[in-house]
Order: C-alpha cells, then sequence, then structure tokens
C-alpha cells in the first residue's frame, strides 16, 4: 500500500508541470493564499449553518432558511478550496503523501464527508418538524457538533504539514515511519 | 470560567509554538553554525529552485575521489535571480565552488546541509547566493552589507 502510494506520488512529481508550479515565482503562493481564503469561507458558512442546529447562531430563523442562504457561497468555497488542495499535493506530492499530517487529515476528510452524508439524509427527512425550534433534534445537533470538531482538526493538519518533524528523509522510530510510509531507501525529493 | 480555559490554551500554544520549526524557513542562527565555515568544490547535481529558499544539491569531490552528497541553502528564487542567477545557470553537472556555512547538527543526513554564501563559476564569476537580514555572519560576501 505505501508503496503503491509512493510509486503514485513519485509518478506525479516526475510531471513536468508539478516542478513548475513547484518552483514558480509567484504561482504557488496564489495557490496556498486562495486555499486558505477558500477555506475560510467554505468552512465559516458551514460552522454558522452548524451552529445554528446547535442553537448558538440565529435561533430565530429557521434553519432551513439559513442552511439556504449560506448555501451557495459555502460550494463555491468548496469547490474552490478543492481545486487550490489537489493544485498544493500535486506540487509537491511525495513529501505530501509521506506526511503523518496529510495522512491523519486525509482520515478525517473522509470521516467529515460521512457525516455530511448522514447529516443531509437526516436533515431532509426531518427538517419540517424542527425547522423554527431554538435547536435541532438530539442526532442532528451530535453531526452539527462532529462537523465542527473534525473540519477544525482538518485545518489543524493541514498547518502542520509545513512542519518537518516526521519527514521521511530525517530518521524516524519505527513507528513514525511507519505512518508516514516511509519507504527504506527511497530517493531525496 | 471559560475566559480561564481560554488563556491556558492561548499559553499552551505559544509554548508549543516557540519551539517549532518549520519546514525550511527560519533565521540563519537557527539551523546554521557561523563558526562552521566550509568550501564546498564540486558537481551540481540537483536544483530546487523553491521558496522560501533555493536549495543547490552538491556532489563534493574529496581528496580520495569519492564525493559526498551536500545540500546547500540559498536565498529565495527571486534574491538569486536579482543576484544574477537562475536555474537555468546551474545544469546539472555544473562545475562550482560553494562558500558557506554547516548546519548545526552536522548529521548529513539525508545530504550534509550548508547555508551558502558565495557561489563561484568555473570561469571565475561570483554571486552571493544567500540571504541577508537573516543573522548569518557578516562576512563581505554580501556586496549590500553595510
Amino acid at each position: 500500500m505505501n508503496q503503491l502510494i509512493y510509486n503514485f506520488a513519485a509518478w506525479l512529481d516526475s510531471h513536468r508541470w508539478s516542478t513548475l508550479l513547484h518552483e514558480s515565482f509567484y504561482m504557488y503562493n496564489w495557490v496556498e493564499t486562495t486555499h486558505v481564503l477558500t477555506l475560510m469561507l467554505s468552512l465559516g458558512m458551514l460552522f454558522l449553518v452548524d451552529l445554528r442546529l446547535l442553537g448558538y447562531a440565529f435561533p430565530d430563523v429557521p434553519a432551513s432558511a439559513v442552511a439556504g442562504r449560506l448555501k451557495l457561497p459555502m460550494l463555491v468555497g468548496f469547490t474552490l478550496m478543492v481545486v487550490t488542495g489537489l493544485l498544493l499535493f500535486y506540487a509537491i506530492p511525495v513529501r505530501s503523501a509521506q506526511s503523518v499530517w496529510f495522512r491523519i487529515k486525509f482520515l478525517l476528510l473522509i470521516a467529515a464527508a460521512i457525516n455530511a452524508f448522514l447529516f443531509h439524509r437526516r436533515m431532509r427527512e426531518s427538517v419540517a418538524a424542527w425547522d423554527t425550534d431554538q435547536r435541532a433534534p438530539r442526532r442532528l445537533r451530535a453531526a452539527a457538533a462532529l462537523s465542527i470538531i473534525f473540519w477544525v482538526l482538518i485545518v489543524i493538519c493541514g498547518r502542520l504539514i509545513a512542519y518537518n518533524w516526521f519527514d521521511c528523509e530525517y530518521d524516524q522510530p519505527a513507528f513514525v515511519s511507519a505512518v508516514a510510509g516511509c519507504i527504506a531507501g527511497q530517493e531525496l525529493y | 470560567m471559560p475566559k480561564r480555559y481560554l488563556a491556558l490554551l492561548a499559553i499552551g500554544f505559544l509554548a508549543i509554538s516557540g519551539s517549532w520549526k518549520a519546514w525550511s524557513h527560519h533565521a540563519f542562527s537557527a539551523e546554521f553554525d557561523k563558526d562552521a565555515p566550509v568550501t564546498l568544490r564540486g558537481k551540481v547535481t540537483k536544483i530546487e529552485w523553491i521558496n522560501p529558499h533555493a536549495w543547490i544539491h552538491l556532489a563534493v569531490e574529496q581528496e580520495d575521489g569519492s564525493t559526498v552528497a551536500w545540500m546547500v541553502e540559498g536565498g529565495t528564487p527571486n534574491t538569486l535571480l536579482r543576484a544574477g542567477v537562475n536555474k537555468n545557470s546551474l545544469p546539472i553537472g555544473t562545475d562550482i565552488v560553494v562558500r558557506g556555512y554547516q548546519s548545526k547538527d552536522a548529521a548529513c543526513r539525508p545530504a550534509c546541509k550548508a547555508n551558502g554564501r558565495d557561489l563561484v563559476f568555473a570561469d571565475g564569476r561570483r554571486i552571493f547566493m544567500g540571504s541577508s537580514g537573516t543573522g548569518a555572519p557578516k562576512d563581505g560576501y554580501d556586496p549590500r552589507d553595510k
């Protein structure tokens, strides 16, 4: 598995455009900045919806109205965030794929996606019954709280990718090396 | 109560962040030893023309004919461009001499590391390749150092 991931990342790294993006004078910085700004937009909207369900934001506005109005900016932000995120990975594929933080972040993203999927289904089924209540039913509140927790952790992990404590190019304890998926004798990237 | 938690959190964060080292962005003294000057003569093996610091990888020739892998940190690509050097000036295999300062850890893993101060081409052309104002020694290599 780790060998497969490494091979894929090394293949991406061999692309001319990957190097060009990483070594560009300004483009990489623009992509990185856009990633941060659009994640603020996307998560800012998402957290407002979550907080509405928890009863901490706009308690007197129907939950479906809050969700409906914030959906467009949230999705625009989300789309740009995903595109720029993929580009950031594409620019530095090997180091990212072998980053402990990136790997934790990836699992958290999957968890957040499953949570969002279940949350939307429950919300669609039941929103009419509690739309004007100050707080959503217990199970939806749990999903909203989980959504906030997952995304906060995702952002923290994303920020920590920049630090090199657990990079494969240094000597690491066996446990770290296994989690990061370091390949013995791999090339220096 | 919440205020106290917030204060604790903030203190914890500051305590940790003080000891954090960002991937290759730092002051000179955080990573390099001004008392360990090195002169490296060898062929370019790889160039990483990236922000915040460019890295030039060298196969440094030893007296017995073997080579040791070194990676030398330069300024930003933009600084180097203004100093008169870009990625195309340093094709793989170029013979260069780099003067600089070795990293404090001197671990040589995955390669020996140094902060480059100046770079001399085979034709004698000399270029300042370091970063000014980062706490690096004022060693006369930087023409802008006053």
